[in-house]
């Protein structure tokens, strides 16, 4: 088995994609991982590839031209997973897309179709937990920034949410886990920033600002629950410890 | 009387008007897509988010507050009555506003809700709580989520303007007969909650109507595939039967609220209660049976286009000959099966008339109701699954309208599988008594009705211990402090 890797971004996995189309040693005979690999094994040769954009904007192009738009994005939205097959099950997908058209995605029949659903499901989900999670805390000069650890690259599928929620305000959400940062200025775009680690400590320290709506906020938190139905599992299934981090109503 | 404070923080006034509205139970942002605006703050999604779950498990979507805890109605049932000697306090609308504003910055809440105590007269308490939302529209530029109280005996044109400032309006009905309404709430009458119930209702039918909308609010998609759900085309609202001819004099009929000034203000041009109207009612506080529950949840759908009916479990927080006692439990469990059945209705195409009878007018504790239904008709079953219809799958234990779509998306390509409904999370675990996949069953057992009843039961018990525990102070037995071993271990 030849084993090709890239790192753990959209280009270099489009590029790891082209590169295995086209090597010409079978489909059943590759697997694409993304780097870190956790578990090398010496009966397979590893190939490592470096992103090459011209390469990406290639199978961007096929992809959308052959299967059709829509099945790209859901092929993008899936990629920000991070189980570990997630780039191989993308590639497979795409293979029966070529074969098929866009409905190879309700084929559900194949395996990794339904691995496929089912990674997005997930991925869809933890959107979903940190657009209801991430909290925002107050900087000096009217900005507002939030922490987030989430278990996949969700931080620009967060954007346009936040964007959208509050156009007219300063903010940040700074990815602790993948190093990434959505800056958006007031009434502007916002903008993917890769911060180096001195200027991610410094990001790290803005958390530390509560101010009185924080406690406020506490404060609410404690007295809207009724004591006669209390229930901390029921509380636990829908808000899991791991997302519970920065969440300020949990920390005291 | 150093002691004596005139003026509370407004850490102290949240705490007690949030203490106050807790026992409301809509905490929904839900019902209306509406994208945000440069220069405004907010913007609302249809399926709704909540931002934090409290310590009794239930979602925090919106900021719940009364804007005052005063009362001069005298409630049996409720903490804010005029004779309970409790904190009172009173929020100004720009206390409000402002707590909206920051809480919503920081991501902790979707929107406002905001009910109120009866503050002097209904219109009195009424005119200020449009006050607060006018503010939080205009100057604050708020353009989130809020849900509003409507108070029953407000003025027309009152009501007419929180419709238009709020997203939904809701009117308690606490109680759903006229029976325990005048015993537990002297101050209110049936009639006073359903006339503006009613009013409400028109004048959205009549906001929808005029953008070209259907009179009625849109249900949940998988309601599309389903001929004899209780939205159907044969449902019992009076727009619905109505010619188009007389559709188009809705807009000036005498059921809809009157016009106030809001309607010709251009900053406030906004639809009325784009998302629509809910109540609550008190489970375990009066006599009523859970068919009668279910019976006027059926009706509201129907008559009043309800989007929502809320129950909420009575807790015992006053003493009163007319009320159960004070160690009376919380009927979670009670509470949760009315749910279960408020689900059946509005997404698997039940009617209330399957569910519970005359006969037997209560929910069965041990199982769900669509579990008791289906065991209860088992020569409707089992069904194929490469065959059956979107009813008859909806109607299948352990499987649910997401689990019927990707049935449907996957039998276009090919026959399903016992092990792709497992990898699509159907619940196979209850749902293998009832189906067959190309004309095989999971497992060779008996289609009898106390078999998979009792198997049934077996599986539920869990979840049920769970609700039935949670909240009632049940604890695990303590060999020391419940047996008294601490003293006979001093003593050796």
């Amino acid at each position: 088995m030849t084993i090709y890797s890239c790192a753990p971004n959209w280009e270099a996995m489009l590029t790891c994609i082209y590169i295995a189309r086209m090597s010409g040693i079978g489909h059943k005979n590759l697997q694409l991982m993304v780097e870190p690999l956790e578990q090398i094994s010496f009966l397979d040769d590893y190939i490592h590839v470096e992103p090459d954009s011209a390469l990406a904007e290639k199978v961007i192009e096929a992809i959308t031209r052959k299967i059709s738009p829509g099945f790209y994005a859901s092929l993008a939205y899936c990629s920000a997973a991070y189980e570990p097959e997630t780039l191989d099950t993308i590639y497979r997908v795409m293979l029966l897309g070529f074969a098929y058209g866009p409905q190879a995605l309700d084929m559900l029949q194949y395996r990794e179709v339904m691995r496929f659903q089912q990674i997005s499901r997930r991925v869809g989900r933890e959107i979903c937990g940190f657009r209801e999670f991430t909290r925002f805390h107050s900087m000096p000069g009217g900005a507002y920034i939030a922490h987030i650890e989430p278990k996949s690259r969700i931080v620009t599928a967060l954007a346009p949410h936040f964007s959208d929620r509050m156009p007219s305000e300063h903010w940040m959400i700074a990815d602790d886990i993948h190093r990434e940062v959505i800056v958006h200025p007031k009434d502007s775009p916002f903008f993917l920033w890769n911060p180096t680690e001195e200027e991610f400590s410094d990001l790290l320290v803005s958390e530390a600002a509560n101010d009185d709506y924080t406690d406020l906020w506490r404060a609410f938190f404690d007295s809207i629950a009724i004591k006669e139905r209390a229930n901390a599992r029921c509380q636990r299934n829908l808000f899991p410890e791991w997302m519970r981090k920065h969440a300020v109503e949990f920390i005291h | 009387m150093n002691g004596l404070q005139l003026q509370k923080t407004l850490e102290e006034k949240l705490i007690i008007l949030s203490d106050a509205a807790k026992y409301d139970v809509a905490c929904t942002s839900s019902g209306v897509d509406r994208a945000g605006k440069e220069g405004f703050l907010g913007n609302s999604c249809a399926a709704g988010i909540c931002h934090s779950f409290a310590a009794d498990g239930r979602c925090i979507s919106l900021l719940k507050i009364l804007m005052t805890n005063h009362c001069t109605y005298d409630c049996k049932y409720c903490k804010n009555r005029r004779s309970n000697d409790i904190p009172r306090a009173t929020f100004t609308p720009d206390e409000i506003c402002a707590l909206t504003v920051e809480f919503y910055k920081r991501n902790y809440i979707e929107g406002l809700f905001l009910s109120s105590g009866i503050l002097g007269t209904p219109d009195n308490t009424m005119e200020k709580i449009c006050e607060a939302l006018r503010l939080l529209r205009t100057k604050y530029r708020f353009n989130g989520y809020i849900h509003v109280k409507a108070i029953p005996g407000a003025s027309q044109e009152l009501l007419y303007s929180a419709g238009l400032l709020a997203d939904r309006i809701s009117i308690n009905m606490e109680l759903p007969t006229m029976q325990s309404l005048s015993t537990l709430a002297p101050n209110k009458s049936m009639a006073g909650i359903l006339r503006p119930m009613n009013q409400i209702s028109e004048t959205i039918a009549d906001h929808r109507l005029a953008i070209g909308k259907d009179a009625r609010m849109e249900r949940a998609g998988i309601n599309r595939h389903l001929m004899n759900s209780i939205f159907g085309p044969d449902t019992d609202r009076i727009s619905s039967k109505k010619s188009e001819q007389e559709k188009l004099s809705l807009l000036t009929a005498s059921n809809a609220l009157s016009v106030p000034a809001e309607r010709i203000d251009r900053d406030l041009k906004r639809p009325f209660a784009p998302a629509g109207q809910s109540t609550q009612m008190i489970i375990g506080a009066s006599g009523e049976t859970d068919l009668e529950l279910i019976k006027t949840t059926q009706s509201l759908y129907r008559s009043f286009d309800l989007k929502r009916v809320f129950y909420s479990g009575y807790i015992p927080l006053n003493e009163d000959s007319a009320l159960p006692s004070l160690d009376t439990p919380v009927p979670l469990l009670r509470e949760h099966r009315l749910y279960q059945a408020d689900w059946l209705l509005r997404f698997y195409g039940f009617h209330a008339e399957e569910l519970l009878s005359e006969e037997t007018p209560f929910f069965n504790d041990k199982i769900d109701p669509k579990c008791d239904w289906a065991v209860h008709h088992l020569d409707r079953f089992p069904v194929e699954v490469n065959k059956a219809s979107y009813d008859e799958l909806l109607r299948v234990p352990g499987i649910g309208p997401t689990g019927v779509k990707r049935i449907m998306q996957a039998r276009r390509y090919g026959s399903v599988t016992f092990e792709m409904l497992k990898q699509m999370r159907i619940t196979l675990k209850r749902a293998q008594y009832f189906i067959t996949c190309n004309g095989k069953m999971l497992n060779r057992i008996p289609i009898e009705e106390k078999f998979i009843t009792g198997q049934l039961t077996m599986l539920e018990a869990p979840e049920r211990a769970q609700i039935t525990e949670s909240g009632n102070s049940m604890t695990q037995l303590n060999l020391f402090t419940d047996f008294h071993l601490t003293q006979m271990a001093a003593h050796g």
